[in-house]
């Protein structure tokens, strides 16, 4: 869902990171060049890099269309707890036990090339997914038949309640008619797609690409008219271009975020807390982990040693927000967030009393220099970090300061992302600060199957993807595959007690130490267009380049209009 | 003749070597193009199962656990053949695909401004050394500065000044974004328009060591007996100053320009990010950002293969310019 990473990867490109930042706020003469018509929006989505032709809804590679120009079934909002929206599909309903999902579908609706959708559509998209493991990614093992043109019934071996997000709101539909006779539709770019979509491709240049809106769409045409999607060197280049007002949507860092609104006439901000920061630790020694982290206690004492203020101010200009050791989002999961946490939502402050305590109570001894150790082996630790990523090295720099002070030694070890990833998969790290990124809906059944279900983990050496803390707790598994049995529509009683053992479970083994919720931050230009979403009325999430959400959020966009 | 057959035969030892490098380097780097495309597939939601990574490597068709020695002879078969292979930064594209996309971009405005500096560099060096000692040295320390000068600085101050306060030229791109692409006279001064400002900075910062090389070689030259001897012989100062002195000058420089345009295909990796300009550079720095093993090797050949045969043209060039270098002893 998030692609939280793909933009701090663009912020390695950023050359003199803070110097540009300087210019930028300075700066305040006319744009030179680029044409800008009152109803076309410009976006800037964080790649930094010219545009390859790629519509593939499917490729990990492609540049725009899931959403836009192609269409899931239904929107799940991931941003606040709604029910899903019909897009294609206008109602789904599981059977008793949750393998029989049947769904009922819009009728009246054409692909843009003139032809009508149904049912087959559907089932021929659901098909490729299981037959091409390349798009499989959720491991759909289910099987389709169509009763009729609007109604489809997706039987499965096992209960399947958990897919449907994925399934229904995150798999865009592609015509059958034209994908039939693709023959191998992985590596194919889709170059003129062809779709049921809000937007239609009309115009692509590797410097800009720009889609238009479709005069057949099954809702109305929308009133924004046109998109253009330009390439940007990376973040710094596009705050100079918001600062400029040569683009009208983004979503990364900008300099001083506090003043944003004020600097930038027409503009405003919106900060979504939704990927969780944590120091992700290598746990396990069973599947082969070493170092001082491997003792919860270390992890714990680590856990309430930390300045959570003076880090969200020092590192993420006070973008984050707190988080719950439950790794239920404290806000948008309120619900979910388990009455048995010792603590509901990680201290602010610093509890360096309690942090000597739990290292005091397992045996730990102060030493001459200030840190504890325990049977002559210190606890001191690396903790890895992407070079160029600053925010994280900023955390991770003040962190190591304030757990001196806790008796606990860090050493910073800045490296390239691919090393990092590569340590982290594998396991050849003691510390690294990463974010758990969300699921497919608004509930943390998601976070708890990746990061924390022993299925996800593999031992040191072998690729982890996530559970890069190589956790793995019987009690924890069981509560999540029982999860997975229950329908989330029959209400949260039912659910509630396997997230209680959860959550209980994973704030006492704590293989990821939480630090904060880390804000995902978008600027957009409200004077020429209305209609983005509020902290209120958060109908999307307002990242750009999160798809499908950007496409709601096209749709509901008027343009000011002169 | 045997002094160019030597030469060819130098050129493709060393290209030899450099394709097998090529081959090497990037599989020494840490990481993997299977982990950095599937990175990108699970930050959209999803679990990566080992049928996905399966399928994926078997896509992008390397990291199979074929033996290195196995992977190396298919990569000089298919080098021969002129397939480089998917990158997987952009995948399914073909890395051809991707270098054509940026290559002209790169050498339309690096070659251009590389050629412009060197020209007025050495044209200028001529000049400031004939008159040595004049007030035109002050030339010298004043190009020097701006070569000394960190290049993106110059560049960012180059944007704030020109771009963002004066708005005399546009910010970022190579064309105006709006307009259709085509042969067409908008379009084009659109691309002229967004150049200029890319390629005076890169003037600006690499005028000084031609000039100061130039200079410098000029004013040793100016002491040799044949410049007293044409002058002895009453020739016009303007010739003894182009054809006795400027022409044994500038044969350093020469190399060096021969070895400069080598590397205009490689791109001005900063000029491209500060001006958000397409070009190979940032498509290198992609590349290694996600372990494209595929791109950077067809870059690096383009790189390679532009500097052997830049240095090799100057080689045999040199051999008619200067007559000593063919002969043996």
């Amino acid at each position: 869902m998030s692609l939280h990473a793909r933009w701090r990867r663009g912020r390695t490109a950023a050359i003199g990171t803070v110097t540009i930042g300087l210019l930028a706020a300075g700066c305040g003469g006319s744009s030179g060049g680029s044409s800008t018509d009152p109803d076309t929006l410009i976006v800037y989505t964080g790649l930094a890099d010219d545009w390859q032709r790629n519509y593939n809804p499917y490729s990990p590679e492609e540049i725009e269309g899931n959403g836009s120009i192609f269409e899931p079934l239904f929107f799940f909002n991931n941003a606040r707890q709604d029910d899903p929206a019909g897009l294609l599909g206008t109602e789904y309903e599981w059977n008793e036990d949750g393998t029989e999902l049947s769904i009922t579908l819009r009728e009246g609706v054409e692909w843009s090339d003139g032809e009508a959708f149904d049912a087959e559509d559907v089932a021929f998209t659901f098909d490729m997914i299981r037959e091409t493991p390349a798009f499989n990614s959720f491991g759909f093992d289910g099987t389709t038949e169509v009763v009729d043109a609007s109604h489809v019934v997706v039987s499965f071996d096992v209960p399947a309640y958990m897919d449907a997000p994925q399934l229904l709101g995150k798999s865009p539909i592609v015509p059958e008619h034209i994908w039939s006779g693709i023959e191998s539709p992985e590596t194919d770019i889709i170059a003129d797609p062809v779709g049921t979509g809000p937007f239609l491709l009309s115009d692509f240049k590797p410097q800009a690409f720009t889609i238009s809106s479709n005069p057949n769409y099954w809702d109305g045409e929308p009133e924004l008219k046109n998109i253009r999607y330009v390439a940007l060197s990376g973040n710094q280049a596009g705050a100079d271009a918001l600062a400029a007002g040569e683009i009208d949507w983004q979503t990364g860092p900008v300099p001083d975020i506090a003043n944003f609104e004020a600097n930038h006439d027409g503009y405003k901000s919106i900060t979504i807390p939704m990927n969780q920061m944590v120091l992700a630790t290598c746990a396990n020694p069973d599947l082969g982990c070493e170092g001082p982290q491997t003792d919860p206690a270390v992890r714990q004492a680590i856990f309430h040693a930390i300045d959570r203020e003076t880090l969200n101010s020092l590192a993420f200009q006070d973008t984050a927000s707190e988080i719950s050791p439950g790794f239920a989002l404290p806000d948008r999961d309120a619900a979910y967030v388990s009455a048995d946490l010792e603590n509901r939502t990680a201290a602010m402050t610093p509890d360096f009393a309690q942090a000597e305590e739990i290292l005091e109570g397992a045996g730990y001894v102060r030493g001459g220099d200030g840190i504890y150790a325990k049977d002559g082996v210190k606890v001191e630790m690396s903790v890895r970090v992407v070079a160029g990523w600053t925010d994280y090295i900023t955390a991770v720099n003040t962190m190591s300061e304030q757990l001196t002070e806790a008796g606990i030694k860090l050493n910073v070890s800045q490296s390239s992302w691919n090393e990092v990833t590569d340590a982290r998969n594998s396991g050849n790290f003691e510390l690294a600060i990463d974010s758990l990124y969300p699921g497919a809906s608004p509930d943390p059944y998601y976070v708890y199957y990746q990061f924390f279900h022993s299925q996800s983990t593999k031992p040191v050496g072998e690729s982890a993807n996530p559970n890069w803390a190589r956790y793995a707790n019987p009690e924890v598994d069981a509560a999540i595959e029982e999860l997975a049995q229950l329908n989330p529509d029959d209400g949260q009683d039912a659910r509630q007690p396997y997230y209680d053992t959860i959550q209980a479970n994973i704030e006492q083994d704590m293989p990821y130490i939480p630090l904060m919720v880390g804000g995902t931050t978008s600027q957009f230009n409200s004077g020429k267009f209305s209609g983005w979403p509020t902290d209120v009325n958060l109908y999307a999430f307002p990242a750009v380049w999160s798809r499908p959400d950007q496409a709601r959020v096209f749709a509901n966009l008027k343009p000011a209009g002169e | 003749m045997r002094y160019y057959a030597r030469k060819l035969g130098f050129y493709l030892v060393a290209l030899w070597a450099a394709l097998t490098l090529n081959f090497f380097i990037p599989r020494m780097m840490p990481g993997n193009p299977v982990d950095a495309l599937l990175g990108k597939l699970q930050q959209r939601g999803g679990q990566v199962g080992p049928e996905v990574r399966e399928s994926y490597e078997v896509l992008l068709g390397g990291n199979s656990g074929e033996p290195l020695w196995n992977q190396y002879f298919s990569y000089l078969g298919n080098l021969a053949r002129g397939e480089l292979g998917i990158a997987t930064s952009a995948f399914p594209a073909q890395v051809t695909d991707v270098i054509g996309q940026s290559l002209l971009w790169t050498i339309g405005l690096v070659g251009i401004a590389t050629l412009l500096s060197f020209v007025l560099g050495v044209v200028l060096g001529t000049v400031v050394g004939w008159k040595r000692g004049s007030r035109l040295d002050s030339l010298v320390p004043a190009t020097t500065v701006l070569s000394a000068v960190p290049y993106f600085w110059l560049a960012l101050i180059f944007v704030l000044i020109f771009a963002t306060n004066l708005g005399w030229f546009p910010r970022h791109h190579g064309y105006d974004v709006a307009l259709s692409t085509g042969w067409n006279f908008e379009f084009i001064s659109s691309v002229i328009e967004h150049g200029t400002l890319p390629a005076l900075t890169i003037v600006v910062s690499s005028i000084g060591g031609w000039l100061l090389g130039m200079r410098n070689m000029m004013v040793s030259t100016i002491s040799e007996d044949y410049i007293l001897t044409a002058q002895a012989k009453g020739l016009r100062n303007s010739r003894i100053m182009t054809r006795y002195a400027a022409r044994n000058a500038v044969l350093p420089s020469v190399a060096g320009f021969a070895i400069s345009l080598g590397f205009v295909v490689s791109g001005s990796i900063i000029t491209e990010q500060v001006f958000s300009y397409p070009g190979i550079g940032s498509q290198l720095l992609q590349a290694v950002q996600n372990s494209d093993y595929a791109l950077m090797q067809g870059i690096f050949l383009v790189i390679t293969v532009a500097v052997l045969a830049a240095n090799l043209v100057v080689d045999l060039l040199y051999g008619v310019i200067d007559p000593r270098t063919r002969v043996e002893n």
